[in-house]
């Protein structure tokens, strides 16, 4: 790939982080379609078929729980990369040194003032899209365990098809969303309560929704603003910045 | 939560949800089985107490043979998660029961727990047990009343003092010092009540949802302040029996597993006895296979509804709520809520009143009014916009007032 003249091309995303992206967007999209119907199931079936032969529940909840599972697995994976990629180093973009603040108040700044100042170095990832994004993880990591937590009840019986350990640890890793759900959503009475989990869960389908809208809204405004071609990174892997600029 | 601090970041780590070892290998069960055969010795040693009633006499009585008796034993025996070769043991401890001393209060409630054990469509078994309990003190039952009620209930607090089961029926008010509910010819309150009640109690048990965790009276917005008795009680062995109104059946394995074992059954972390609550109710429901099939009662009285479809969409709560209704039912098998055709309202689990118990499916549940309260919202709110008019009132005003000087001190 030859670049413009005058531009200069800059890896950004290899293609591991490229396919994990594309996995996460149609895990997402199946897993809220699904999970609103698991919610309250907003089609009907045909009343003259065999309970059998339908299964829709059964389908929804199937459809949910192996992108979930898939959905896991990438996130287990990112969490990885975050600190051992040798292709880059988010963590270090998130931990609040002076540099990093400062960093992460100027990409503000280019947003609010519509990109009339621009004071950093839009050619690696910067602090603000690095936090940004470990936000996500962290709504995703909670979707993981709350959602186990419903799931596990159920394996009701202590055993699944791949051996008892896998119930015990669901609950051994879980088991704690209880009491946190209870806290957030907070009670009249005492006790934890199963129902503040299922709450807490479809509330953090929306934060996530409302996350994915802010997120293609800015990554496109990028690319019309900064004129770098930022909506190719998660494509070809790579942007466009202009040669001066490379400092 | 509205339990302290401190206790609260201790739960959040060691929270426990239901899980059941339904076989704890043959070593245990022959360990409790001499356990128990030793305790049912000693207790037939002792004097019924009394209530001298006799049970098979009275099972004979209401027309039961001693068939129905055997049948209603093997059941219970599996009920309590116990092996079938315990059923002699069970049988003998339900003869037994008059030999363990009961004090019932009643609290903050509507009485119906008490009513749930005295109006069956005939006396059961259950039923017949719970007439044979040395029922020391019933406040809703007993013919005493005022002075003569508080003499015989510190009777026999005194005569079995650290070994009587303390029953609990209804939620404990806390506001106000506990003005919202008092008792007896002195106005004693409902708390000072409990604490008397069980400082000489061997167990407490709490029977119903409002007094193992609030229930209704603790609903939003909660008026009276009411909690649940485990957070009144501390430093006793507590049962929680959940379930509005609580399954005699449930009640009784309670009691039987005490008589028989002197000791209270294994618990969850809501400190409900794990042979009734172990299990989710959605998977022993028999209208589970519509559920999958997703084949719903969209309204009531539907074709759906006549074809006894999955409930789900009217509001059932099975999916989150953990009781053994789905297995054993009421009245002795007869039937159960989804059973009738309307969905479960998860009576067993807390805050079930804001949470559960709306006919609607989970993500529709709107059922607080607008913003929490429409004066609640448009007081906070005003107060919140005046506040705010008031502090840019107060910046704008100083902000004119420099200005007005610098302007000043320039022309001068």
């Amino acid at each position: 790939m030859s670049s413009k003249a005058g531009y200069k091309q800059v890896k950004r995303m290899t293609p591991a982080m490229r396919i994990i992206h594309w996995v996460n967007v149609v895990s997402m999209i199946v897993a809220v379609a699904t999970g609103l119907y698991i919610a309250a199931p907003y089609y009907q079936t045909l009343m003259a078929e065999d309970a059998v032969d339908k299964y829709v529940m059964a389908w929804n909840r199937w459809g949910h729980f192996i992108v979930a599972i898939i959905f896991d697995v990438t996130s287990i994976i990112v969490a990885y990369l975050f600190f051992f990629s040798r292709f880059e180093k988010p963590w270090k973009k998130v931990i609040p040194t002076g540099k990093n603040i400062k960093e992460f108040g100027q990409v503000v700044v280019n947003l609010l003032t519509l990109n009339r100042t621009k004071n950093f170095d839009s050619t690696h990832s910067d602090s603000f899209n690095s936090v940004y994004f470990l936000i996500f993880h962290l709504l995703l990591f909670w979707m993981l365990f709350t959602g186990l937590q419903m799931y596990v009840h159920g394996l009701g019986s202590g055993i699944s098809s791949i051996g008892a350990w896998w119930p015990a640890m669901l609950h051994l890793v879980t088991d704690w969303t209880l009491p946190v759900s209870s806290w957030f959503i907070g009670s009249t009475a005492t006790g934890t309560n199963i129902m503040d989990v299922r709450i807490s869960h479809h509330i953090t389908m929306w934060l996530i929704i409302v996350w994915v809208v802010f997120h293609i809204y800015y990554q496109v405004w990028r690319t019309i603003f900064w004129k770098e071609g930022d909506i190719a990174i998660v494509v070809g892997g790579s942007k466009f910045v202009k040669e001066d600029k490379e400092a | 939560m509205s339990i302290d601090k401190e206790e609260s970041v201790k739960k959040l780590f060691t929270a426990e949800s239901a899980k059941v070892d339904t076989n704890k290998g043959d070593a245990y069960y022959d360990e409790l089985y001499a356990s128990c055969q030793k305790r049912i010795e000693e207790l037939r040693e002792l004097e019924p107490l009394n209530n001298r009633m006799d049970f098979m006499e009275s099972v004979e009585e209401q027309g039961l043979e001693r068939r129905d008796f055997l049948k209603w034993a093997s059941a219970t025996t599996a009920m309590l998660m116990l092996p079938a070769s315990f059923t002699p043991l069970v049988a003998e401890a339900a003869v037994l029961m008059n030999r363990v001393p009961v004090i019932w209060v009643e609290l903050s409630d509507c009485a119906g727990n008490s009513e749930a054990l005295l109006r069956s469509d005939g006396p059961q078994i259950d039923e017949i047990v719970l007439d044979i309990i040395s029922l020391e003190f019933h406040e809703t039952l007993q013919a005493a009343s005022g002075h003569q009620a508080e003499k015989q209930m510190d009777e026999a607090m005194e005569h079995f003092k650290g070994k009587y089961l303390l029953f609990v029926e209804g939620a404990v008010p806390l506001g106000l010092n506990g003005q919202y509910g008092t008792i007896g010819a002195k106005g004693e309150t409902f708390v000072d009540h409990l604490h008397r009640a069980a400082k000489g109690a061997a167990a407490v048990v709490a029977v119903g949802s409002c007094a193992t965790f609030g229930g209704i009276p603790a609903a939003a917005p909660n008026p009276t302040d009411a909690v649940g008795v485990m957070d009144v009680i501390k430093g006793k062995p507590i049962i929680n029996i959940p379930a509005c109104p609580a399954n005699p059946s449930n009640m009784v394995g309670v009691i039987l597993h005490f008589v028989l074992t002197g000791t209270i059954p294994e618990l969850d972390s809501l400190l409900r006895p794990k042979f009734a609550f172990g299990y989710r109710i959605h998977d022993n429901c028999e209208r589970r296979a519509h559920f999958d099939a997703g084949e719903y009662v969209e309204e009531w009285g539907d074709e759906g509804a006549k074809n006894n479809f999955c409930l789900y969409k009217v509001g059932c709560k099975g999916p989150m709520t953990f009781n053994n209704c789905s297995i054993i039912r009421y009245n002795e098998g007869v039937n159960w809520p989804i059973g009738v055709g309307r969905g479960c309202i998860g009576c067993s689990e807390p805050d079930f009143w804001d949470k559960y118990a709306y006919e609607r499916p989970m993500a529709n549940a709107n059922i607080k009014a607008p913003t929490g309260g429409v004066e609640k919202t448009v007081d906070e709110f005003g107060l919140g916009l005046l506040t705010a008019a008031g502090i840019g009132i107060g910046i704008h005003a100083a902000a004119s007032a420099i200005a007005g000087k610098k302007e000043d001190e320039g022309e001068a």
